[in-house]
């Protein structure tokens, strides 16, 4: 691991906080503890030794949704304060010491690899050998959108894509955000192992957290998956151009505004992908959010604040939603964006949903 | 936790209240999410943008930290909030974003820290009367989007757009980089509704202009939280402009330049943005732009109404070449919108042993010249100044505002160094009859020279104060209305 960058973070905790009107978390919380430059300021003392660990300063640090708002203003281009608040609480704190609120999840995740706590039974899975595509199912949808990972997998089949359901846990990412490194990388060992024993092509994953898990904190874990990672619109995507996926109209749903995920949108820089796909189903209207792209504004279900800042996550939901065009329908592309969107309340579909209305009619 | 940090000057208050049972009562308010005693919160609004609270976070110092944070989210709440506070002689500091850089929201005697940020949503877009009402804790930004997405601009864009409340701007008194068309913050404010320190609630009118004796809700414009809560705003509002013009001229010197600018504003031209940067800024924040190079060079930018906006911009074409001026094209000005809000090298110059800050004063055009030499002088000769550059901006047909960047690498104590930088620079203003603030305000380091800008008129202001905050509950020690008797070190 890379570890703290302590000159960065103290550029941003001596900066006036010029990127804190992209902030979600500063937005809706209102507390200067928790503006960007505000949680760079306690990291900083707490790294420094002025300040000694406790749950405020944890829980005011912890108040990150690792959206990266922050970086579209930042003047620091080097500088993730998302990444370096994230090293600072998992690196820095004093061992076993856990936000209050993470600790049933933790300890779902710990019992049976899930923060929701036991897991469904595997969805039935064709024994391919060498399969095209191994798809991994993220914890959020499977525990609350279980239909959307089938409508996955009939996409799939629909494509004449071999492929196999990886029998996995958790990718790693809540224990990491929650400080548990140990089980982050436990974790993320055994996912890599299963996935190598799979002799896929490639993973298939629709979910922007996995995603940045595999591609970025993996390798840093030494769990170096053995096969590329590819996010469902950019894999369904290529399906439609190649001819194996032929959308046809919608019913119902002639306009649609789409949400893009944070992570998608400005860590992987997926933003053009979903929207091709959207306006490869013959007469939908796509109207954009504002801002959209990647000036995105997170919906307040990154980091899994829905688990442990619940309150203040609804309310940034409903910030997200005030700035979304009419439509039929709301699609994003992420299960924590559509669980949390769908809350706050509005018809909310997953992009691999939409798909599979146009063409599995 | 933060004992070993620091302390809250109890001192000029003592005894010091029972703040565990306080916040109760303020939690019986505002609700328990209203309050907090937490160290988080109370390290998170201890200071600003001030450097000198800059120099106490480097040092991994607090001294000066509030007993309590509360958020009201209604101007009934900041009544209730204010009336009991007064009741238990508790001081009361408002807080905004914290951009304020004179340490105007240094809670100098602990107290209570008000944070206004829960208070952020905009109450009544009026596009027949073209105003908007807000609430004083709306961010900067979020307001200009808000108006934007409406078809409207604000035309306040100070540095700390992103990082200020407007609340904050009418508190300081604040100007935007646009000011020259838009006018100061005070040009836009139609109306307040301020909350007294002993409760009452007074709400001005929102009409474009009264004559019925003086503008009490106006007297809140500027009073940095020494009189009390700022709690709606009702501002003028614009169409967003159909077009903009961007133009750049240099000059051989700041002398020829100034007198471009005199003739163009004193002509009747309001340019948005009007920029004059002095030759080391000149070359710092233009080194692509070759004909600037060896001169100063002044950027414009001109927008609204497409026609009258050409005719301003032939008019200082015109006037620039009769003063020597070389067009330089628009690319300068596209490059200021680009990197306006960079203050990312403050931020590296202090971690690297630095101090660094601006000063911003005003001055007649006669003055305006003289000024910018006698105040580079005075600060260049305090030992362990590195840098004092500076460019001028924010003007008027009677003079402009002068603006400094003075960076240095003192070799003794920092804290004593930054004192002797200002001291010079102050006094240097004053002896050329400049004021000694143009738009950061006062805060606590500025109260310093309150009494030499204003003479007796300083008086009448306290008396001001005092009629309305008998307790001086409100922002103590601020805007050199009351005596600081321990400074935090």
């Amino acid at each position: 691991m890379a570890g703290i960058n302590r000159e960065l973070l103290l550029d941003c905790a001596i900066c006036p906080n010029m990127c804190r009107c992209e902030c979600p978390v500063d937005r809706e919380f209102g507390r200067e503890a928790v503006s960007p430059s505000g949680k760079a300021r306690l990291a900083h003392l707490l790294l420094e030794g002025h300040l000694d660990w406790d749950g405020d300063l944890l829980e005011a640090i912890s108040s990150c949704l690792g959206c990266r708002g922050c970086r579209l203003l930042c003047p620091f281009p080097e500088l993730d304060l998302c990444e370096e608040l994230l090293l600072a609480r998992t690196e820095a704190r004093p061992a076993g010491m856990i936000l209050p609120a993470a600790v049933p999840y933790l300890n779902n995740l710990k019992k049976f690899g899930s923060p929701y706590g036991a897991r469904p039974a595997a969805l039935a899975s064709p024994g391919s050998q060498n399969p095209e595509v191994l798809y991994f199912i993220n914890c959020t949808s499977q525990a609350n959108h279980p239909r959307s990972q089938q409508i996955i997998l009939e996409l799939l089949e629909a494509a004449g894509v071999s492929y196999r359901v990886l029998d996995q846990y958790c990718c790693g990412y809540p224990a990491q955000i929650w400080g548990d490194m140990e089980l982050a990388r436990q974790l993320a060992a055994e996912n890599s192992a299963r996935a190598a024993q799979s002799g896929a092509q490639l993973l298939l994953t629709d979910c922007p957290e996995c995603w940045h898990t595999f591609t970025a904190r993996y390798p840093e874990w030494g769990s170096e998956l053995s096969l590329p990672v590819v996010d469902t619109a950019t894999f369904f995507l290529g399906l439609v151009r190649q001819g194996r996926l032929e959308p046809g109209p919608l019913g119902e749903i002639g306009t649609v505004a789409y949400h893009d995920p944070c992570i998608w949108a400005r860590v992987a820089e997926i933003c053009a992908a979903p929207r091709e796909l959207m306006q490869s189903i013959p007469g939908l209207e796509l109207r954009e959010a504002q801002p959209a792209g990647r000036e995105t504004r997170c919906c307040g279900g990154g980091a899994m604040f829905q688990l442990t800042f619940p309150e203040q996550s609804a309310g940034i939901a409903r910030r997200r939603l005030e700035e979304m065009p009419p439509a039929a329908a709301l699609v994003t592309s992420c299960p924590f964006c559509r669980e949390n969107l769908q809350a706050g309340g509005g018809k909310v579909l997953d992009l691999a949903e939409l798909l599979g209305l146009a063409v599995l009619r | 936790m933060l004992e070993h940090l620091g302390r809250t000057i109890q001192e000029e208050r003592l005894p010091a209240p029972d703040y565990g049972a306080l916040a109760e009562k303020f939690r019986s308010i505002v609700g328990s999410e209203g309050v907090s005693a937490g160290g988080a919160d109370r390290l998170a609004t201890c200071r600003d943008y001030w450097p000198m609270g800059t120099l106490w976070f480097l040092e991994g110092k607090a001294p000066a930290l509030p007993d309590l944070v509360v958020w009201p989210r209604s101007s009934s709440e900041v009544a209730a909030v204010l009336k009991l506070a007064a009741e238990n002689n508790i001081p009361v500091t408002p807080y905004g974003e914290g951009s304020g850089a004179l340490g105007g929201a240094v809670p100098l005697q602990g107290g209570i820290a008000l944070d206004m940020k829960r208070m952020n949503r905009v109450l009544k877009l009026d596009r027949d009367n073209l105003m908007v009402t807000v609430e004083p804790g709306l961010n900067g930004s979020r307001y200009e989007e808000y108006l934007n997405r409406h078809g409207y601009t604000g035309g306040h864009f100070p540095q700390s757009l992103r990082c200020s409340t407007v609340g904050g701007w009418v508190a300081c008194r604040a100007a935007g980089t646009f000011s020259t068309r838009y006018g100061k913050i005070e040009d836009m404010v139609v109306s307040l509704e301020a909350v007294l320190p002993d409760g009452k609630v007074i709400r001005g009118r929102k009409l474009p202009r009264t004559s019925t004796g003086p503008r009490v809700d106006h007297l809140f414009i500027g009073s940095e939280g020494t009189l009390g809560v700022i709690t709606a705003i009702t501002l003028r509002i614009w169409p967003y402009p159909e077009k903009r013009i961007y133009c750049s001229y240099t000059f051989e010197t700041i002398e020829r330049a100034l007198e471009a600018i005199r003739r163009l504003v004193q002509a009747g031209a309001r340019p948005a943005v009007v920029r004059l940067y002095d030759p080391a800024e000149t070359a710092h924040h233009f080194p692509d732009c070759e004909a600037a190079a060896g001169r100063v060079i002044l950027v414009l930018l001109f927008e609204g109404d497409a026609g009258i906006i050409a005719a301003e911009e032939q008019l200082a074409a015109k006037l620039a070449r009769e003063e020597g001026g070389l067009a330089a094209g628009p690319e300068p000005v596209e490059h200021w919108l680009e990197t306006r809000f960079n203050v990312g090298l403050a931020s590296k110059l202090f971690r690297q042993g630095a101090v660094v800050d601006t000063i911003e004063v005003s001055t007649n055009w006669t003055n305006a010249a003289p000024l910018y030499h006698a105040m580079q002088k005075a600060i260049l000769a305090v030992e362990g100044t590195a840098l004092a550059s500076g460019h001028y901006s924010h003007v008027y047909p009677e003079g402009a505002a002068l603006y400094l960047t003075l960076v240095g690498f003192p070799a003794g104590d920092k804290r004593e160094y930054y004192r002797r930088l200002w001291g010079a620079a102050m006094e240097s203003c004053l002896s050329l009859g400049g004021a000694i603030s143009h738009h950061h305000g006062v805060g606590l380091h500025r109260g310093l020279w309150m009494a030499q800008e204003h003479g007796k008129a300083l008086e009448a202001l306290r008396m001001i104060k005092e009629a309305l905050d008998p307790q001086g509950i409100m922002n103590p020690g601020k805007l050199g209305l009351g005596e600081v008797k321990k400074w935090p070190e």
